[in-house]
């Protein structure tokens, strides 16, 4: 079996650490004895989204989103195809943002996003800033994610679900409670850390959500997370007590 | 009010002796600190008493090793030099500096200043001290709370330098795309060092890439030759900014697996053959950064090389200590470019080593430790039967073991220990005869107490295998 990941922009899109997510996902599959194929794709690259298992879309900073939104414009409906039939991504940040609405500047001037999901941000006055917990539900399955959070947009995810609940932390805007944003088989996340090292439980599902789109049933080998574990719980602890 | 400046030089003179006394001698912007807090302006009663004017170095990383060149080719160029040597480069570290050589009716004796000063301070010292000179490293990106912030934090740099008088001199990096822009922004007279972009120095790491748009139309930047981070051979196709023909340049590189770097320094039809004792291309960028600067100044190349070629790295980054017949090398490491040299140091020789690696997430390290997956660890597994042990320590000691095992190190070879004492114990009592311990800047100090506690620190050590990175 082989599995092909593509990481979005990863020479504009690498904040905070964020290509360890997709190091996470490959290391976990290959630790499983399949084979995976990286694709990076830049600027122009070509790319057909049907093709892929897992996408990838991590933050940048401002200076590079407009570069980003017009290349991705070319793009928009053959990515829309693909999570209409549940291509798994995992959006973090910056990549978040862009997937929703729009984008409100301080100036009130609305930078329109890919519209494919219900969401919108909008500029606050401060960053929300730390170290984050969150409760969300995984396959039925409660589990505690942990990250660190640093951006300066609140999304507001209207009717969207969400990833989790806020436990500790800002999330989503520091307001609503939530964090992050669910919609088929599309994750959107402001956490860093990066994400997936930390937080087995969620990697792992997303490759079976992965591996059930290709069309496999199959149980995921248990890992040896104790060093995943004990550095989630670590901040669990610190955070929550 | 020179009653006022005379009570805040004696404080904090009697400040120095008594943190002297009490053994608390890290204290090094403790003195500075009163003083400021007495009589904020000192440092103007200083500025006049440079008498040939100060030379500032700012930017990321390497502005300790370079200010400690520049000021010992000045000194054995026979000139009386002012150098915050110890790296407090703050506006409380520099006033520390003159106040411990000033005499006790506020006088100092000296040629030049050298200061090291820390990018975020540099507005405000260059309020109380005007250069004659700025030497500019690079800027890479810091802490990963700040780094929104790098594009600030240069337009502040640049900012300051622009009230500057019109006769300003830079010393800039023509390979940092993001350091050579500055002197088309200031005006100010310009000299330029870097190293010929040759193809068998290009590097590979390419994860903490900073600047990859012109900084003045925002098109993608191209490379012909790339070396670490964002330096090398850089283009924008669009408005035509490129890296500029250094004036001072370094062709006939030799650093890959060696404790030294060899170079031929060119300027014009002249050259000299540099033997640097320290190793790493940054090493070498150090060294171009003082020469050039020293050259501008006056001083007889050959003077210059000779110094730098017996230079010796300060204690301090970079330590070294003798636990039974095993060797220690401690090292501070803040980013992830200082961290990915530290690693390629490591690479060098042929020893079998264990690795202590300390990280905290105190404001001072950075609060969000994501910025050790732009770390390359996976460089370690192409000498992987030459690391033994991966001990990690610290608060965020999982997170380290965590990004490890992902690097693909085996998780039989890592483990956690949060107690620094065991931590430590643990490193010295492996079968290995060298132990390197890398640690974030408010781990340091707690390791370095333990192992001075336990082994004997060595002076200077007789390779420098793994200077300071910072
Ligand atoms: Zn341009």
């Amino acid at each position: 079996m082989k599995i092909t990941v593509c990481h979005l922009y990863p020479d504009l899109l690498n904040l905070y650490g964020d290509r360890g997510n997709v190091l996470a996902f490959v290391q976990r599959c290959r630790w499983r004895g399949w084979q995976v194929e990286v694709m990076e794709v830049n600027l122009g690259d070509p790319v057909n989204f049907a093709d892929v298992d897992f996408l990838f879309i991590g933050g940048g900073s401002d200076r590079e989103q407009n570069l980003i939104a017009a290349d991705m414009g070319k793009r928009v409906e053959n990515l829309n195809r693909a999570i209409e039939n549940k291509l798994v991504v995992l959006a973090i940040c910056g990549g978040y943002q862009l997937l929703g609405k729009y984008y409100r500047t301080p100036e009130g001037k609305e930078i329109p996003g890919l519209g494919l999901l219900d969401i919108y941000t909008v500029a606050g006055d401060t960053r929300l800033i730390g170290n984050v917990a969150v409760e969300a539900e995984l396959d039925s399955k409660k589990t505690m994610l942990v990250g660190f959070e640093n951006h300066g947009g609140k999304t507001f995810i209207n009717d969207t679900m969400p990833l989790g609940k806020v436990v500790s932390g800002n999330g989503n805007n520091g307001v609503d409670g939530t964090e992050g944003a669910r919609y088929k088989n599309v994750f959107c996340s402001y956490l860093h850390g990066p994400l997936l090292p930390k937080n087995p439980a969620l990697t792992d599902y997303l490759i079976s959500l992965a591996l059930e789109r290709r069309g496999y049933d199959l149980e995921l080998t248990e890992l040896d997370d104790s060093f995943e574990e004990s550095a989630n719980k670590a901040m669990v602890k610190r955070l929550i007590g | 009010m020179i009653f006022r400046f005379l009570l805040a030089l004696w404080l904090a003179k009697i400040a120095m002796v008594m943190s002297k006394l009490t053994g608390k001698g890290r204290g090094s912007s403790l003195p500075g600190m009163l003083a400021l807090r007495i009589c904020p302006d000192i440092l103007k009663h200083y500025s006049s008493q440079t008498g040939r004017g100060a030379i500032m170095i700012t930017g990321t990383n390497g502005k300790t090793t370079t200010s400690n060149m520049l000021a010992g080719a000045l000194e054995h160029a026979g000139y009386k030099v002012i150098n915050n040597r110890e790296g407090a480069n703050l506006l409380t570290g520099i006033v520390t500096s003159f106040i411990k050589i000033s005499s006790f009716t506020g006088k100092v004796s000296c040629d030049y200043a050298v200061l090291e000063v820390d990018e975020a301070a540099f507005p405000v010292v260059i309020k109380w001290i005007q250069p004659r000179m700025v030497t500019i490293t690079n800027f890479f990106r810091d802490q990963l709370d700040r780094y929104g912030e790098l594009d600030t934090t240069i337009s502040k740099v640049v900012g300051a330098l622009k009230k500057l008088s019109a006769d300003t001199q830079l010393v800039l990096n023509s390979d940092d795309p993001l350091v050579a822009k500055i002197a088309a922004e200031t005006g100010y007279q310009t000299t330029y060092y870097g190293i010929r972009p040759a193809a068998e120095i290009s590097g590979r790491a390419s994860y903490s890439r900073e600047a990859k748009f012109c900084p003045f139309c925002s098109e993608a930047l191209t490379y012909a030759v790339y070396i670490y981070s964002q330096l090398g051979d850089y283009k924008c196709p669009n408005c035509g900014f490129t890296r500029p023909v250094p004036d001072i340049e370094a062709a006939s590189v030799r650093h890959r697996q060696a404790k030294t770097v060899g170079a031929v320094i060119r300027s014009g039809s002249s050259e000299w053959r540099l033997e640097l004792p320290v190793q790493g291309l940054y090493n070498l960028y150090n060294a171009l950064a003082a020469f050039t600067a020293s050259i501008k100044l006056g001083l007889k190349p050959e003077v210059v090389i000779a110094s730098l070629n017996r230079y010796l790295p300060v204690t301090g980054r970079m330590e070294t200590f003798k636990y039974k017949n095993k060797k220690v090398i401690l090292a501070l490491v803040k980013n992830p470019t200082g961290f990915n040299q530290a690693l390629d140091g490591l690479l060098v020789g042929d020893e079998e080593q264990d690795l202590l690696i300390a990280i905290n997430d105190n404001d001072a390290d950075g609060r969000d430790v994501s910025w050790l997956w732009d770390v390359d660890f996976e460089i370690l597994l192409e000498r992987q039967e030459r690391f033994k042990r991966f001990i990690c320590t610290g608060q965020r000691a999982e997170d380290m073991a965590v990004r490890l095992k992902y690097a693909g190190v085996s998780v039989a070879q890592i483990s956690i220990e949060k107690d620094y004492n065991l931590a430590i114990q643990a490193a010295l009592s492996g079968e290995c005869q060298v132990i390197s311990m890398l640690a974030t800047y408010t781990a340091v100090w707690p390791v370095e107490k333990i192992l001075s506690g336990m082994s004997e620190r060595v002076k200077f050590s007789e390779d420098h295998g793994m200077s300071s990175v910072s």
